[in-house]
């Protein structure tokens, strides 16, 4: 009997933790694994049930709901690892690969926000590569466009470094034209305030 | 545009993965040209649902609006169906995928995958006879007939089943399931064999109809990652192997052998030319390598600039990222440089290599060839700091 409270209990505890959808990120300093971020104003973080496809030390915050905007924040990424996950095992998700220069990485991220939206159901292109630096790290930048099937055309502003041999990103997507004008300014200032702790 | 995956399958007449009839006989039309929905409620229905369907594809941002390339594929269907080629309203979706389907009301899809994987227009033009067999037999229909007559004598027998032993149940809906699947299996290959026989009427070659499956079969064997095969629940097409098999028997026999040499038609090389670029550039973003390797293979001999096709083995190296792909990625940017017809990321992209390798000289001077022929890139910065680095 006791053994099946220690069992039943967690399960419980997880199921009740499993039916919070969103929970409230404060302005100021906030980590994600090895990458720290400072918004300007309050997010909403979505759970792990929302985003299946998110890895499991990476967070999505949104303002306006997940269809319309995501901030994903993908700390760590070790090389031979996909920057997302899924379940299909056919899915061929693009690696990361600890070598991989700029122009390399910014594929990397076209291909799997491809996958993201189901392989054929999106055309992704990116442009406007350039350096950035973040805190004492030097990194890059670069927009993203999707075109989706079904679904309004996205627009998205990616942040990258590279840290002993780790992929650090911080993306944004929105949906064209209100959601992804309405938030971008405060959104690459957010992506500028990327510090990672080496 | 949201239907259980199941139900799609089962109501659009797709190639996508798969196909009976003698030899001897043709295979009629089962309906006029410019047939509408007869007064029937359940296709009045169908046709209403497929209408809607239509409206919400024409707002779909895949959609290709490239004029020339819309008209390209329009001509093969009008040749293809003759005096039916009026009833078809004809979609380019830009999808690196294989596919192709239509539906009862004429609306016909076709994905730009399709057209990498194809070796000539007769081979296009299979896959285009395919559908319009599907419309002209009226398997839509028919199947979503079968599908609700079965289903509602299925549920008669669950329910009486359920009634006699207490228990619910699923036994005679998932036979009708089966049986519907297997239905849909005869009804492929009936298109795959009448698709051939108005490849033959419009004086396209018909044993395009199985070298379309034999391509498919060498870019399967050639992938790194193989595709989920369908379970026996949602096999909805025949594989490819007995779609060779059935196709090439019923053609050889009614139409003789295939000629030796096969040639890819120029309208076909010159419109794979022209849009070779953006198509190849999806293929490349599915990561499947092994796959874009075979096709890439497949452009080279049937005469693709060979200058773009090396700088996309470049692109397939470089993505692969395996022992060695490095120095093949350089090579075959190399190779596209020296034919003179390389695209000027091909001289970006070598320049990423060299920095890798740390040849700096080397990467200097492609990165600057780069932005002497791209002056505006949208990527300046990112060159232009590494050339200040």
């Amino acid at each position: 009997m006791k053994k099946t409270v220690w069992f039943v209990a967690p399960l419980f505890v997880l199921s009740l933790s499993g039916c919070e959808t969103y929970s409230l990120v404060q302005p100021g300093s906030n980590q994600v694994g090895a990458v720290t971020v400072t918004p300007q104003k309050s997010w909403n973080s979505a759970s792990a049930m929302l985003t299946p496809s998110a890895r499991r030390d990476s967070k999505t915050w949104t303002q306006d709901g997940l269809l319309l905007d995501r901030l994903m924040i993908i700390p760590d990424v070790p090389d031979g690892e996909a920057i997302f996950k899924s379940r299909d095992k056919s899915a061929a998700l693009p690696v990361f690969r600890a070598d991989m220069l700029p122009n390399e990485i910014e594929e990397l991220v076209e291909s799997s926000m491809a996958k993201m939206y189901g392989e054929g159901n999106a055309v992704l292109s990116t442009e406007n590569l350039r350096p950035q630096k973040f805190g004492q790290h030097q990194g890059f930048m670069f927009e993203i466009d999707a075109a989706v099937s079904d679904s309004p055309d996205y627009r998205g502003i990616v942040g990258a470094i590279v840290i002993a041999d780790r992929l650090n990103l911080v993306a944004f997507i929105a949906a064209l034209p209100h959601y992804f004008d309405k938030h971008r300014e405060a959104v690459e200032r957010l992506i500028k305030t990327t510090v990672v702790r080496e | 545009m949201k239907y259980p995956r199941l139900l799609v399958c089962l109501l659009l007449g797709g190639a996508g993965n798969a196909i009976a009839a003698s030899t001897d006989d043709e295979i009629q039309h089962k309906i006029p040209p410019g047939y509408e929905a007869s007064e029937a409620r359940d296709e009045q229905g169908l046709w209403m649902e497929l209408r809607d369907y239509e409206l919400a594809l024409n707002k779909s941002a895949l959609l290709v609006k490239d004029p020339e390339l819309n008209n390209y594929i329009n001509g093969i269907v009008c040749r293809v169906a003759g005096d039916y080629c009026n009833d078809f309203r004809v979609y380019l979706v830009r999808n690196s995928g294989f596919n192709a389907s239509m539906t009862a009301t004429g609306m016909m899809q076709i994905w730009t995958g399709l057209i990498v994987r194809s070796k000539s227009s007769d081979e296009i033009a299979a896959v285009i006879g395919h559908e319009i067999a599907h419309y002209t037999r009226m398997h839509t229909l028919e199947r979503f007939r079968k599908i609700k007559s079965g289903s509602a004598a299925g549920s008669i027998i669950d329910i009486g089943i359920g009634i006699l032993t207490g228990v619910p149940s699923p036994l005679a809906q998932s036979m009708v399931a089966l049986n519907a699947l297997a239905f849909n299996r005869e009804q492929e290959q009936e298109a795959d064999l009448l698709g051939a026989q108005l490849l033959a009427e419009a004086s396209l070659d018909p044993h395009a109809t199985y070298r379309v499956w034999e391509n498919i079969i060498a870019e399967e064997s050639a992938a790194a990652v193989k595709r989920r095969k369908p379970g026996m629940f949602s096999q909805t097409h025949p594989n490819a192997q007995t779609r060779v098999d059935v196709a090439k028997d019923w053609v050889n026999d009614r139409y003789g052998p295939p000629d030796q040499n096969i040639i890819a038609d120029d309208a076909f090389v010159a419109i794979l030319n022209k849009h070779y670029q953006t198509l190849m550039e999806d293929q490349i973003d599915t990561n499947r390598y092994g796959r874009t390797e075979e096709l890439l293979q497949r452009h080279l001999e049937i005469g693709v600039e060979p200058g773009v096709v090396y700088y996309f083995y470049g692109e397939m190296f470089r993505q692969r990222g395996g022992t060695g792909d490095r120095q093949l990625a350089i090579s075959a940017y190399r190779h596209s440089i020296e034919t003179g017809a390389a695209p000027p990321d091909a001289f970006r992209n070598l320049g990423y290599l060299h920095l890798k390798d740390k040849d700096i000289q080397a990467a200097r001077t492609n990165f600057k060839k780069f932005l002497d022929l791209e002056p505006n890139a949208s990527d300046k910065a990112m060159i232009e700091f590494y050339l200040e680095d």
